[in-house]
């Protein structure tokens, strides 16, 4: 006797489980090594992190860090000296370097305040993008279904019987 | 199975569509209202933290090789101009800061005018003045530390310090005598209110 045999599941929905383990596996890994010390900086390595996050500003889109502008190696001296007295941190020089210059001389923009609109707005547009799209093909999807009404085909009817007669025909 | 039919479909796709036209054009009108009330740049980097406060530390030593400390110009207005011999502003100014320097000479208590070197070597300096005159002392800053100090970037800027050592004034760009006269004359004039 032939039984049924039983439905199998879809190749993708076997291996959805295993995707997700990859991905919770690849999401951790990245906290541990973003969040991992990777111990002392040198004096010169705080400098050039520092550098690196200050816009030259005399130039076009120049760090100070490769900028060979008179501002910038000022600026580079600045860091160099503050770094060496040790009194403050990155976060106080770079600071202290935006109080002089002003918010132009960073090169990655600040979390808070109108600048944090740099980062919110392409989230806020993406989400807003993804769920635009989803919500479309739900549409689209329940559309496919649509029945007309009874105005709708009155109204095709009404078309059809206006139609001339020769519509249908084979050319030559 | 909601029966909206084709015509209501068509409808309603047109409503939306007039909805998402008019917030479109909202997003764009402010925008546009963002752009024409925000300030000129120039205008904005005139401004400065430093200004209504304490000026920064200056120790240098000047052309001459004397030493000069801000700290120790305390009871006279000071103007720092900062200068570089082949900046083409800073020439075109240069002879109005020499009249503006000669007619302060002749007043009760003239103004302490300095030139701050940017990035220029001491004899370029001195020749540039031996042909153009100006009279008055030149700051080294060769490592650059009083022009981050007043967040100087482009050269020529002059800064107006009262008596009691706070910042005044920033001008950028090349200055006029007329211009320097007349600033002047208005925070002397509130520094005497006060």
């Amino acid at each position: 006797m032939n039984l049924p045999r039983p439905r199998s599941q879809s190749p993708r929905l076997k291996s959805w489980p295993m995707w997700m383990l990859m991905g919770i596996v690849t999401v951790c890994l990245l906290a541990i090594g973003a969040g991992r010390e990777g111990g002392p900086l040198t004096q010169q390595e705080r400098i050039d992190g520092i550098t690196k996050r200050l816009a030259c500003p005399t130039c076009d889109g120049e760090s100070v860090f490769v900028s060979q502008a008179s501002a910038a190696v000022n600026i580079k001296n600045e860091v160099a000296r503050q770094v060496a007295a040790g009194q403050r941190d990155d976060e106080q020089i770079v600071a202290f370097i935006e109080d002089r210059f002003g918010g132009r001389v960073l090169l990655v923009p600040r979390a808070t305040g109108f600048d944090s609109l740099v980062w919110v707005l392409p989230v806020s547009v993406l989400v807003c993008s993804v769920a635009g799209l989803a919500a479309t093909f739900r549409r689209w999807r329940r559309e496919q279904g649509l029945v007309p009404s009874d105005d709708d085909r009155a109204l095709v009817a009404q078309l059809l019987a206006e139609e001339p007669e020769d519509h249908d025909e084979v050319p030559g | 199975m909601r029966d909206r039919g084709i015509g209501g479909s068509t409808a309603f796709r047109g409503r939306r569509s007039s909805v998402i036209a008019t917030a479109v054009g909202i997003v764009v009108a402010l925008f546009f209202i963002v752009l024409v009330v925000s300030s000129p740049e120039d205008r904005e980097s005139a401004a400065s933290p430093l200004l209504g406060n304490p000026a920064p530390v200056v120790k240098s030593t000047t052309l001459d090789d004397m030493q000069f400390e801000l700290s120790r110009r305390r009871g006279s207005w000071v103007m720092f101009n900062f200068f570089n011999s082949t900046c083409v502003p800073c020439r075109q100014e240069h002879p109005e800061l020499v009249a503006f320097h000669e007619a302060q000479a002749a007043a009760g208590t003239p103004t302490e005018l300095y030139s701050v070197i940017n990035d220029d070597s001491d004899n370029a300096v001195r020749a540039f003045f031996e042909a153009n005159r100006g009279d008055w002392s030149k700051i080294r800053d060769d490592d650059g530390s009083i022009a981050v100090a007043f967040g100087v970037a482009k050269v020529p800027e002059t800064w107006i310090i009262d008596p009691n050592g706070y910042v005044r004034m920033r001008f950028i760009g090349a200055v006029t005598k007329n211009l320097l006269d007349e600033k002047l004359t208005e925070l002397q004039a509130a520094f005497e209110g006060m």
